[in-house]
């Protein structure tokens, strides 16, 4: 099922492939008719990236969806690409394990569409990334040539890791069919601290004692802005205006969440707000809230998302920045990985903040030591490349190279990415 | 073809690096003829040691201007032949760019040179409460450059990951002479993962110059166990009860009575030479957490028949545990002249089955086999023990080894979990993957190396088997010697 009809694609068909095989064989017809081909998972990042503007087939993989081998005991799962999120973490469940990567939408987003885009959320600073599950893959090339990487095992450097290449591909290399994956047992008990702090300075320290801390947060989050006005039940109580909110997740046994709350407190204190405000089914609801934001399911108009990754050190530098730049913005920061989101209210089009994007934010990103580009647009046929993906880096000359290697033609989600 | 035109490139060499900084003496280079596998041997024309990138960069621009193979080497510990020149060539030493560059506690990473050896790090970083978490047994010699080539693992991997899971960029000489950063100090740099494909790739896709790791926090705690067991197959059985449970140990090794024998007369542990395996299992991380775990891995080991479950939480005690683990093929030695290891991997439920497998192999072939396991990812490491004098003992042990890893993919798994393929196992990848995956896998190394002057004949198997084995885009046979002497030694 796709979220909304990709609207935003010019299509003039969607194959829908009932197996991986067929699959293989419509990107081998598009390939030798150099018709682009769009590949749709769930369809919910369809507004991540530059526009599409060559007509071609949309490639489906709904009906990929099947689990091909779960060998619970060995702590790995095979499944088809078309999965989706919410299915496969109830299929681990009643294993008592789980795939410890957020993604939003869990119910339509599926699992080669997250790998597609590199999904992430509040966990990644306890459990890494899907570039850390990834154990196996199988997927097919521009040609409509099928190939495999890695395998079963948890543990295997035989042959190229394309494996962790094609997390992030923006589907410009291939069309993933199949995964392996490592997977986690699911945690006893989970539970959030929250910290208010009134200055960036003040953030900075907080979050620079938690880097140190010797207890082991799975998750350390940031908010500030008035876009999170009217959700003070699912955050912890009201966000004001000019202050910020660092978020502590932790897990493990009762006993270890335990220890981390009284420890935290302990190394924390000083004249911050502190509390422990989400347990149980309340820290389940805060992970899903904070995992959606910038990726809400609406049937508005979506917003203006940007996404930067910088040092972590230097996040509170870019959030003055931002704050200073865009007051009525909100923000949300997986702070501990230097990941800062920032969501425009319903009425900013790329044309209020293109300015400032390319004159301040990416400049002081890359001066951060990362990136800042266009995590959603309500209108990509706005954006141009420097405004969405940012300066080219020294890398794109390889990149490139790889691309011709995987998608000679070009007919892989042609022109939404750099290339 | 190389000879003629070696003068000349020797002189340019030479007076790039200065006598101090390269060897050409064939006496010389008699220690760079292999690495830790070490039935292949081929000597290089020339080594050099680079001081820093801009040294690399020459070096690589005048191995094309010469058109001459080069390949990268660290501390050659591989046991793969990952860094033997099959070609001949200049071979580009790291040992000397040794530097730790930065080390930056509140954002988690360190900046090293490549030839940074492993331990050095972990050394470093004493006392911050920061460790870098990969750790090859070989951790002592061996340089975070070759780990990045092989994507090495270690003991700790089962929980912490393997080198690739904490590489957050590299600096690389590409074979078109530029220098190229890809990812950095922070995370999510948007695309493909380029730094993922570079890590493992043997170097033959480029030639790392830096390396951007991410540092762990040191755990709170540990809980060391030694499970003692009569049978190889109880023991085989606990890991797999343990995995299954859902425990993921920092650690979980096997050795079995062979090796133990060979340990307890290298170091005096105190090991009981009558058990057949030991598990060496290490929990660790908060300490309010960690009694219960133990708990229920001791229950599990006896549930599956352990003798005893012996503590080993001494710090001292603890350490030289992991000592007696990580010098374990050191002490082979004792029990053999020569000896090849293995790297297979199988399902963790699959252990009981891949263990019974060897020893009926071993009987089949009539060589002795030991074996030491990092058990809890499933791979294996079965030391086979022959006498490189007695040509019918080095066959009947490369056939054992082979038919190990034929069970190995027969079980769904792998020929290795962290030696890389190198030279060694060329001929398995063509077992493990279709000839769509390794044209794939070619033509992603033509992309990086099209002239196939790079660490020419590793990792990939030649197209045609014989003879020419990289040959892209129909260009001119490039000048290395594909049907080497050291090469056909393998054949």
């Amino acid at each position: 099922m796709i979220a909304a009809p990709p609207k935003t694609l010019p299509l003039s068909e969607i194959y829908t492939p009932a197996t991986q095989a067929d699959l293989a064989e419509t990107v081998r017809a598009a390939y030798a008719a150099r018709t682009p081909i769009y590949p749709l998972g769930g369809g919910t990042a369809l507004s991540y990236g530059l526009a599409a503007k060559m007509p071609g087939w949309g490639l489906s993989t709904a009906s990929l969806n099947k689990v091909v081998d779960y060998p619970a005991r060995d702590l790995t799962i095979t499944v088809e690409a078309g999965i989706t999120i919410a299915e496969l973490q109830k299929v681990l469940a009643a294993e008592g394990q789980h795939l410890p990567v957020d993604v939003a939408q869990p119910d339509v987003a599926t699992l080669g569409g997250a790998i597609a885009v590199n999904m992430s959320g509040p966990r990644r600073y306890g459990h890494g990334t899907l570039r850390d599950y990834v154990i196996g893959i199988t997927a097919v090339d521009g040609r409509g040539q099928e190939f495999h990487a890695g395998g079963r095992v948890v543990k295997n450097v035989a042959g190229y890791d394309f494996c962790k290449l094609l997390v992030g591909s923006l589907g410009t290399l291939a069309v993933v069919t199949q995964l392996t994956l490592k997977v986690k047992p699911v945690p006893m008990s989970a539970a959030w601290l929250a910290v208010d702090t009134t200055t960036f300075e003040q953030a900075e320290i907080t979050l620079a004692a938690v880097a140190a801390s010797r207890t082991t947060p799975t998750a350390v989050e940031f908010l500030a802005g008035s876009g999170w006005n009217g959700e003070a039940d699912d955050i912890g109580g009201e966000l004001s205006e000019s202050a910020g909110r660092v978020l502590i997740g932790f897990e493990g046994t009762a006993a270890e969440t335990g220890w981390i709350t009284s420890k935290l407190q302990e190394e924390l204190s000083g004249p911050q707000r502190m509390r422990v405000f989400a347990e149980g089914a309340a820290s389940a609801a805060l992970l899903a809230r904070l995992t959606s934001f910038g990726c809400e399911a609406s049937s508005a108009a979506s917003p203006l998302v940007l996404k930067c990754n910088v040092r972590p050190s230097r996040l509170m530098e870019l959030v003055a920045e931002v704050r200073k730049l865009f007051p009525s913005a909100g923000l949300l920061a997986h702070a501990a990985n230097g990941i800062l989101l920032v969501r425009f209210d319903g009425t900013s089009t790329i044309h209020d903040i293109a300015k400032s994007l390319l004159g301040v934010l990416q400049p002081l990103a890359s001066k951060c030591g990362g990136q800042c580009v266009v995590w959603n647009s309500p209108a990509p046929e706005d954006l141009t490349r420097a405004v969405c993906w940012g300066p080219a880096r020294e890398s794109d000359v390889a990149l490139r190279r790889v691309k011709q290697t995987f998608d000679p033609h070009g007919i892989l989600n042609p022109g939404r990415f750099i290339y | 073809m190389i000879a003629s035109r070696f003068p000349s490139l020797l002189a340019e060499l030479r007076r790039l690096l200065g006598d101090d900084h390269l060897l050409a003496n064939h006496s010389e280079m008699v220690v760079y003829e292999c690495d830790g596998f070490t039935i292949e041997k081929n000597c290089p024309d020339v080594v050099c040691f680079p001081r820093h990138t801009a040294d690399v960069q020459r070096i690589v621009q005048l191995c094309n201007e010469y058109d001459v193979p080069y390949l990268p080497r660290g501390a050659g510990t591989s046991l793969a032949g990952g860094c033997l020149p099959v070609g001949g060539g200049v071979l580009i030493v790291f040992t000397r760019m040794k530097a730790i560059e930065e080390i930056n506690l509140r954002d988690r990473y360190a900046v090293v040179q490549p030839g940074v050896v492993n331990v050095w790090l972990t050394n470093a970083l004493k006392g911050t409460g920061f460790h870098y978490a990969p750790d090859p047994s070989s951790q002592g010699a061996c340089t975070i450059g070759g780990n990045v080539a092989t994507n090495s693992g270690g003991p700790h991997t089962l929980k912490y990951g393997v080198t690739v899971n904490h590489v957050l960029g590299v600096e690389a000489v590409l074979t078109d002479g530029s220098v190229v950063r890809f990812g950095g100090p922070a995370e999510d740099y948007v695309g493909p993962d380029l730094v993922g494909l570079l890590v493992g790739s043997e170097g033959t896709l480029a030639v790392v110059t830096k390396v951007w790791v991410r540092l762990t926090r040191d755990p709170q705690a540990y809980r060391t166990m030694l499970g003692i067991f009569d049978s190889v197959d109880a023991a085989t059985q606990a890991i797999s009860e343990i995995i299954g449970q859902g425990i993921v140990p920092a650690a979980l090794e096997m050795m079995d009575q062979g090796i133990l024998i060979a340990l307890e007369q290298a170091f005096q542990f105190g090991f009981p030479l009558d058990a057949q395996a030991i598990l060496l299992i290490e929990l660790d991380g908060l300490e309010a957490g960690l009694d219960e775990q133990r708990d229920r891995v001791v229950a599990l080991c006896q549930a599956a028949g352990a003798r005893e479950v012996r503590r080993a939480d001494d710090p001292k005690e603890r350490l030289k545990l992991w000592k007696c683990r990580k010098q374990a093929f050191g002490a082979i030695g004792r029990l053999s002249p020569s000896y090849c290891t293995q790297d297979g991997v199988v399902p963790r439920t699959k252990l009981p089955h891949i263990f019974r497998r060897i020893t009926e192999i071993g009987e089949t072939y009539g060589v002795r086999i030991v074996n030491v396991f990092h058990a809890g990812d499933g791979n294996i490491h079965p030391i086979v023990l022959f006498d490189e004098r007695v040509p019918s003992q080095v066959k009947a042990a490369l056939d054992a080894s082979g038919e190990i890893l034929e069970e190995c993919i027969a079980c769904g798994g792998s020929v290795t979990g962290e030696h890389g393929i190198g030279v060694e196992k060329i001929p398995f990848m063509a077992k493990l993957f279709t000839p769509g995956d390794l044209d794939v896998m070619a033509r992603v190394r033509d992309a990086f190396n099209a002239d196939g002057r790079l660490s020419p004949g590793k990792l990939l198997p030649t197209a045609a088997g014989c003879g020419a084995e990289h040959k892209p885009h129909g260009a001119a046979v490039p000048t290395v010697e594909r049907s080497h002497p050291g090469r056909r030694a393998a054949l």
